[in-house]
């Protein structure tokens, strides 16, 4: 294994060249917190960006930062936070559920585009990816976007780069969107509730002017009995609903007054704070009940998005089909599933429960065996693949940077 | 005509007849349009100063015939520019002369309403606003609004990304669209995302949104949905200094607050549109904000204190607070109908569109000051404030001989000011043929040619509305050609783990 550390943008040439040249893919770390999810790469060159880890301008009063793709998430989220600003995609740590040890880069943010809770109301990584600076497949330093937030001058490649796990270029410094925190935030807490029941209170939570900003639903879970993270709030695995609202703490009062109102065929409702209510949506976007540490942790697990009135009738099924546990969030358009341990990770009944309703499955979580035998990322129609392997060949024709790790094939 | 566009292909020319007749066998009757008189209608769009009449009309009503005309059009090397409402204001849609122009305007039906999903499936030639009103009865509207969005089409919003006064907190096109169905040139129809959050694998509708029809033709989309705000209400405020506005509305994104809208005006803006309007805007100060705030009514009601504080704080001169809808909508009346208030002092304007970032907004009307001076023209300047969005309207005479072209070279210096200050040359209306020419002061080469190595693989023959956006053409092979450097892996200075 040879790591090549750049220090530059010239470095990430000079070594996207010289990979070319030599006919030698490439795969591009920061951290490598999340270099589990994805198919084994055909290389064993690796180009390390973590030393280009600098904040190059953060300026609280235009809501925009500036920074070097290695820049490590945990220092930067520190970094906004102190000047009560915050991503508002709330990106997830993917550290407890992959046990890792380090929760990432930004450049890995953005690469793997997982975003938390306030998706739903917020956008995700590709929404607030203002501008790039990378290095392509052909060895050459480009930039896309800007750094302002309204912006339709040329394509915008950002939307591209963003979820793209590292396969059209390698980014050396990016501008993203930050926004304020909210003042307060309030959680109403149903419990109880079966899945289709939850599906219907979230539907319409999120079909109310209430603003809701996270709807997140735990069904009633025999493997639940202890999750750390969820404290005393998830008890004998008993079915837990959650809906937040942020803002100004009068109005999140207010609107968590009247979703109590609109909820009442649901049950009464109990409310959660500020702290509390933090910590919970944290263990949702991170995704705790799952973590590699606890009692499911050696359960593969996959991540499903989907039309979100269609996700319990999704999850139910899966669960049954499969004897496995289930987690909604985005009012049910994600659906993260540990499914029992078996060589294709249950893949075909993944990908027809998916397929069923128009929504697509990623495995995030496996042993490397059962990534060699199964797609990890959803196979797409035939028109639509060929399309986006010509995307791809656009930035990268020799397919230089992380071969393999998209799609399932011969190993080069 | 300034903007030079590629050269009309005349062997497609000498075969006009036999092409029209092709296209009639697939889109029969009032579909396809071929005579002078009728295609008057189709020769500009919103950037009325460019006429080109093109070689034929075609007006589809089925996807299957959109697949069929751009598949006869591929296979004879025929020249094709998408089109819908035609309100572009950058020449987007502006036709070739030896060009089929695609008109999208038949594809008219909102194809499905989801509250549950909290979508609308609508075909691309609904307008903005039809959307809205089509789910208004159960409280739902579209969010992006773009002044047009009477008569623009959500197809062609799509193409352009547009934006409007709400955008602020509520995000462009791009961020409230998850899918279409897209012909390809080629004729290949495919779909891209749908009712979920998020496509699989690359975010293709994310480039598509805002390519300005040179990747493909859209005949569905789907739109997110949400829930109107329960009130709204506005402040009008007026500063003697363009800086003390500048930094109120700093201030205010500094204090975390969110506006719905927050637009500027400056003096010749307020004048003009209140001799049009009658709003009651103060006629004594340099610059006006009118700053929305919407949300349940505690809510609002809060954030106009804490708003009009920060004014105070800024040396604000007037400031009055909308007490009712009647009030709230008037104040927005001169900001609305600035467009036309402007057209009523000059004969002719040109609107231009760079973004900047907000702290060089008083550098960046100074700058516009200057140059007015130097090019003779008058401008008046209205901002989405908020975002840092310009939209200076230059006034000048299209028939005393030579002011075009200087309000054209006014124009293109206040866009790369924008770049100098950090920003960009367009912020909603898009590149087309207006800014074209200029992206060489934003954007390498390479940078360029990576953007157009993308339109390859939609449109390797680079047939669909060629001459938009890119400067310089190239062809596709040229593009991904490979300029492999000598074989060594030394790299004696990167360090080696």
């Amino acid at each position: 294994m040879d790591t090549l550390k750049v220090r530059d943008a010239k470095d990430v040439e000079e070594v996207v060249r010289a990979a070319i040249a030599n006919e030698q893919p490439l795969e591009i770390i920061g951290h490598g917190s999340k270099r589990s999810i994805g198919h084994a790469m055909a290389t064993n060159a690796v180009l390390d960006v973590s030393a280009l880890n600098a904040v190059t301008s953060y300026e609280p009063n235009e809501l925009i930062v500036t920074l070097q793709a290695g820049a490590p998430l945990a220092d930067v989220l520190s970094l906004i936070d102190a000047k009560n600003q915050q991503f508002a995609f709330e990106p997830m740590n993917t550290a407890p559920l992959l046990g890792t040890s380090v929760s990432g880069t930004i450049g890995g943010m953005i690469a793997a585009g997982l975003a938390g809770p306030r998706r739903i109301r917020a956008g995700g990584a590709r929404d607030h990816l203002l501008g790039a600076h990378a290095v392509s497949g052909f060895g050459d330093s480009f930039k896309t976007g800007g750094k302002v937030v309204k912006n339709v001058t040329g394509y915008d490649l950002c939307k591209l780069l963003a979820g793209s796990w590292g396969t059209l270029s390698v980014m050396t410094e990016v501008t993203l969107k930050v926004m304020p925190k909210p003042e307060a935030e309030r959680t109403l807490l149903l419990r109880g509730l079966d899945d289709a029941a939850a599906n219907k209170a979230m539907t319409a939570a999120l079909g109310s002017p209430f603003d809701v900003s996270g709807a997140a639903h735990l069904p009633k879970s025999a493997f639940r009995a202890k999750t750390e993270g969820l404290g005393d709030i998830v008890s004998q695995g008993e079915a837990l609903t959650m809906l937040r609202l942020e803002g100004i703490t009068a109005s999140a009062a207010h609107r968590a007054a009247s979703l109590r109102e609109l909820l009442a065929p649901f049950g009464t409702p109990a409310l959660i704070e500020d702290a509390a209510s933090a910590a919970l949506w944290a263990a949702i976007r991170d995704v705790l009940p799952f973590a590699s540490g606890g009692a499911l942790g050696a359960w593969p697990v996959w991540r499903i998005v989907c039309p979100p009135a269609s996700g319990a009738a999704l999850g139910t099924q899966l669960a049954h089909e499969t004897g496995g546990d289930v987690i909604y969030d985005w009012g049910g358009g994600l659906i993260w599933a540990a499914l029992p341990p078996k060589s294709d990770a249950h893949a075909p009944s993944v990908r027809r429960c998916a397929d069923a309703v128009g929504g697509h499955a990623t495995l995030i979580r496996a042993a490397e065996e059962v990534r060699r035998d199964v797609d990890v990322f959803h196979p797409q129609a035939p028109g639509v693949a060929a399309l986006s392997e010509r995307v791809r060949a656009s930035f990268d024709p020799k397919s230089v940077l992380n071969r393999g790790r998209l799609t399932r094939g011969p190993a080069a | 005509m300034a903007i030079m566009m590629p050269a009309s292909d005349q062997a497609v020319l000498a075969r006009r007849s036999e092409i029209v007749a092709a296209l009639r066998a697939i889109v029969p009757g009032e579909g396809v349009i071929d005579s002078a008189a009728e295609m008057r209608a189709y020769e500009s769009d919103g950037l009325t100063a460019y006429r080109q009449p093109p070689m034929v009309v075609v007006l589809p009503d089925t996807t299957e015939q959109v697949s069929l005309v751009l598949k006869y059009c591929a296979e004879h090397g025929i020249k094709v520019v998408p089109r819908g409402s035609g309100t572009s204001l950058s020449g987007g849609a502006l036709p070739l002369e030896d060009g089929v122009l695609l008109g999208l305007g038949k594809f008219k039906r909102i194809r499905e309403i989801d509250f549950d999903n909290r979508v609308v499936v609508t075909e691309p030639g609904v307008t903005n606003l039809a959307i809205s009103q089509a789910v208004a009865h159960a409280g739902f509207y579209y969010a992006p609004d773009p002044s047009s969005q009477i008569a623009c089409s959500i197809g062609g919003n799509v193409a352009e990304n547009s934006g409007g006064v709400h955008c602020l907190k509520y995000g462009m096109t791009t961020n409230n669209v998850l899918g279409c169905e897209i012909v390809l040139m080629s004729g290949e129809i495919l779909r891209i995302g749908g009712k979920s959050a998020e496509n699989s694998g690359y975010d293709l509708m994310g480039v598509i949104t805002g390519s300005e029809g040179l990747l493909g033709v859209i005949t569905e989309i789907t739109v997110r949905i949400l829930q109107k705000p329960e009130t709204a209400r506005a402040l009008m405020v007026g500063f003697a200094e363009v800086e003390a506005a500048g930094e109120c509305v700093a201030r205010i994104i500094g204090a975390g607050i969110i506006p719905g809208g927050m637009e500027m005006m400056d003096k010749p803006a307020i004048h003009a549109a209140e001799a049009f309007v009658h709003a009651g805007y103060p006629l004594d100060v340099e610059a006006l904000l009118i700053i929305e705030l919407d949300g349940p009514k505690i809510e609002v009601d809060e954030l106009i204190t804490r708003v009009e504080t920060i004014a105070n704080g800024c040396g604000s001169t007037t400031c009055q607070i909308s007490t009712s809808e009647a009030e709230r909508n008037l104040f927005w009346a001169g900001r609305k109908a600035a467009f036309p208030a402007v057209g009523r002092i000059s004969p002719d304007y040109l609107c231009m569109d760079g973004t900047i970032p907000r702290g060089a907004l008083p550098k960046a009307l100074a700058r516009i000051r200057e140059l007015s001076e130097k090019y003779q023209l008058g401008c008046a300047n209205v901002f989405h404030a908020g975002d840092g969005n310009l939209h200076p309207l230059i006034l000048y005479d299209a028939n005393k001989p030579g002011e075009i072209e200087r309000a054209e070279a006014f124009g293109a210096d206040i866009l790369r000011a924008c770049v100098e200050f950090g920003g960009v040359l367009t912020g909603e209306h898009g590149v087309g043929i207006e800014k074209r020419d200029l992206m060489g002061d934003m954007f390498s080469e390479i940078d360029l040619n990576q953007q157009q190595r993308l339109k390859c693989a939609f449109d390797a023959q680079g047939l669909l509305n060629p001459g938009k956006v890119f400067p310089t053409l190239h062809r596709c092979a040229e593009l991904g050609r490979m300029h492999v450097h000598a074989g060594k892996l030394a790299f004696p200075d990167i360090p080696r783990f």
